[in-house]
C-alpha cells in the first residue's frame, strides 16, 4: 500500500467515473473502496494509490468532480451568449433544469444530504468564485453602473445565481418571462450602466 | 437523522401555524398542558449553553439539567419527550428569538433603505455571533446545512418571507413586499453561509451601500407604473424565446 509515485490522471479520472457509477446505483453512504476498485477495474492498492485518504478522500473527490463535470456543462450550454443578460437568463434556466433533472443529485439529496452537503459546502466558495471570473468580462462589456466595483458586482452575481439556482423560492425559473425579470431587477438592476435595454445589444 | 427532524417540524410550526412568530416565547406555548412548565425556557437556555460548548452529539439530558441547575425529572416533566423534544424546542425558540429581534430593529425604521438595511444587520449579526450556531456550523455541519439547500432552503425562505414582508408593506403591495422579503433573506443567508471579504453585513454602513447599490435598484425596476424606464419584459422575451435556446 506504499505510494510509489503520482497515479496517471486517466486513472484517477476513471476511478472517479467508477466511483460516481457506484453512487448512483447505492447511494454516497454504501459505496466502498472495493466497489470503485471492482467498478473501475483496478486493484485497491490502485484506488488507494489516487487516494491516500481512502473513503472519505474518495468520496469528497467525487462529490468535487461531479460538481465540476455540472459547470463545465453549465459553461457549454452558456459560453456563446453575446451579452450580460442572455449569459445571466440562459445560465439560471439551464441550471435549474439540470438540478431538477439530476437524478444522482436528486436522490442523494433526498436519501443523504448529511454525507453531500458538508462536501458541497466546500465546493461553494470554488464554485462562487468561478461563476464571478466568468462574468467578469461580461460585466466589462456592459458597464457597470457608477461607483460600482466590478469584482464586488461579480460577486454579488455569483451569490445570487447560486442561491436561485439551489431554490428558486418565489420564482418559476421555467417561465423565461420570470427569468427575464429576476435577471434584470433583483440581479442586474444596480449593477449595470443603465436601465438594460429590451434587446440584447 | 434525530436532530434534524425535530428541528423540521419546529420550522414547520412557525411556518404553518400562523402563529405569531415574533413571540419572544416558543410559538407553540400557547396552552398545551405538558408545555406549561416554568422550567422550559430554563431547560432551552441551559441547552443552548451546553451546544455552544459540545454540539448536539455530546449533550444529554443530565449535561442540560446540571446546567440549568435542576433534576433530571423536572427536565422530563418540562419535555416528556427528551432530548429530541428539547432540541426541537431550542430551534423554535431561536428562530422566535431571531424574528422577535428583527421586528423590533424592522419596526423601529422609517425609510425603505432603513428597514432594509436593519433587517439585513441584524439578521446577519445574530445569526454569525450564535454561539451554539458557531459550534455546530465548525464541528457538526452536517446537522446545520441541511437547512440551507436545495428542498430545506426553499422553505426556510417562505418562513423568512411571511415574517419579514408585512415589515416592508408601508412602501410596497403584498407581492412586491414578498420578493423583496425572500431576496433580502437570501442576501442574508448567502453572506452567512459564505462570509464575503469584500462586504461585512454587520457593519451598517456596509450593509446599507449593498442595499443602495443592488437591492433598491432591483426594486425600482420592476415598479413598472413609475419607473422612468419600465423594462418591456413581454416584448424581451417573446424576443428571447424567438431566437433563444428555449424556443
Amino acid at each position: 500500500m506504499t505510494p510509489t509515485g503520482p497515479p496517471v490522471p486517466e486513472t484517477r479520472q476513471r476511478i472517479l467515473e467508477a466511483t460516481y457509477t457506484c453512487v448512483a446505483r447505492w447511494g454516497l453512504a454504501k459505496t466502498t473502496v472495493e466497489d470503485a476498485a471492482r467498478e473501475a477495474k483496478v486493484s485497491r492498492a490502485t484506488v488507494y494509490r489516487a487516494f491516500p485518504g481512502g473513503r472519505d478522500e474518495l468520496i469528497t473527490a467525487v462529490v468535487s468532480w461531479a460538481t465540476v463535470e455540472f459547470f463545465a456543462r453549465l459553461y457549454e450550454e452558456v459560453h456563446d451568449a453575446v451579452s450580460l443578460e442572455e449569459v445571466m437568463e440562459r445560465g439560471i434556466a439551464f441550471a435549474h433544469r439540470s438540478i431538477l433533472e439530476h437524478d444522482v443529485l436528486q436522490r442523494v439529496m433526498q436519501t443523504e444530504p448529511e454525507t453531500l452537503l458538508p462536501a458541497l459546502t466546500v465546493e461553494s466558495n470554488r464554485i462562487r468564485q468561478g461563476i464571478a471570473e466568468f462574468l467578469v468580462p461580461y460585466l466589462r462589456q456592459r458597464g457597470v453602473a457608477e461607483g460600482v466595483d466590478t469584482g464586488e458586482a461579480a460577486d454579488f452575481l455569483a451569490r445570487m445565481v447560486l442561491s436561485y439556482i439551489s431554490a428558486p423560492g418565489r420564482w418559476d425559473l421555467d417561465d423565461p418571462v420570470q427569468v427575464a425579470q429576476l435577471v434584470r431587477a433583483e440581479l442586474l438592476a444596480g449593477v449595470v450602466a443603465a436601465a438594460p435595454s429590451a434587446l440584447p445589444p | 437523522m434525530a436532530v434534524k427532524g425535530a428541528a423540521l417540524r419546529v420550522v414547520d410550526a412557525v411556518t404553518v401555524g400562523g402563529r405569531p412568530a415574533a413571540s419572544p416565547r416558543p410559538p407553540s406555548a400557547d396552552g398545551a398542558p405538558d408545555r406549561s412548565s416554568p422550567h422550559r425556557l430554563a431547560v432551552v437556555d441551559a441547552t443552548l449553553a451546553c451546544l455552544a460548548r459540545h454540539g448536539t452529539l455530546k449533550t444529554t439530558v443530565d449535561d442540560i439539567a446540571r446546567e440549568a441547575g435542576v433534576s433530571r425529572a423536572t427536565v422530563y416533566r418540562a419535555f416528556p419527550g427528551g432530548r429530541e423534544e428539547i432540541l426541537g424546542a431550542v430551534v423554535d425558540t431561536e428562530m422566535a428569538r431571531l424574528f422577535s429581534a428583527l421586528g423590533a430593529s424592522m419596526g423601529a425604521a422609517d425609510t425603505l433603505s432603513d428597514v432594509l438595511v436593519n433587517g439585513i444587520t441584524e439578521a446577519y449579526t445574530r445569526i454569525t455571533t450564535h454561539p451554539a450556531l458557531t459550534y455546530l456550523v465548525e464541528h457538526e455541519p452536517e446537522v446545520v446545512l441541511g437547512h440551507l439547500a436545495f428542498d430545506e432552503s426553499n422553505r426556510l425562505l417562505a418562513t423568512a418571507t411571511r415574517f419579514v414582508g408585512p415589515f416592508l408593506a408601508r412602501w410596497m403591495d403584498p407581492e412586491e413586499s414578498a420578493r423583496v422579503a425572500e431576496w433580502s433573506a437570501r442576501i442574508v443567508l448567502s453572506y452567512c453561509i459564505s462570509p464575503s471579504a469584500r462586504t461585512d453585513l454587520a457593519d451598517r454602513r456596509q450593509a446599507r451601500t449593498l442595499v443602495e447599490t443592488f437591492v433598491l435598484p432591483g426594486i425600482r425596476a420592476l415598479r413598472a407604473p413609475d419607473a422612468s424606464d419600465p423594462i418591456d419584459l413581454n416584448r424581451y422575451a417573446a424576443d428571447h424565446r424567438a431566437g433563444g435556446p428555449t424556443a
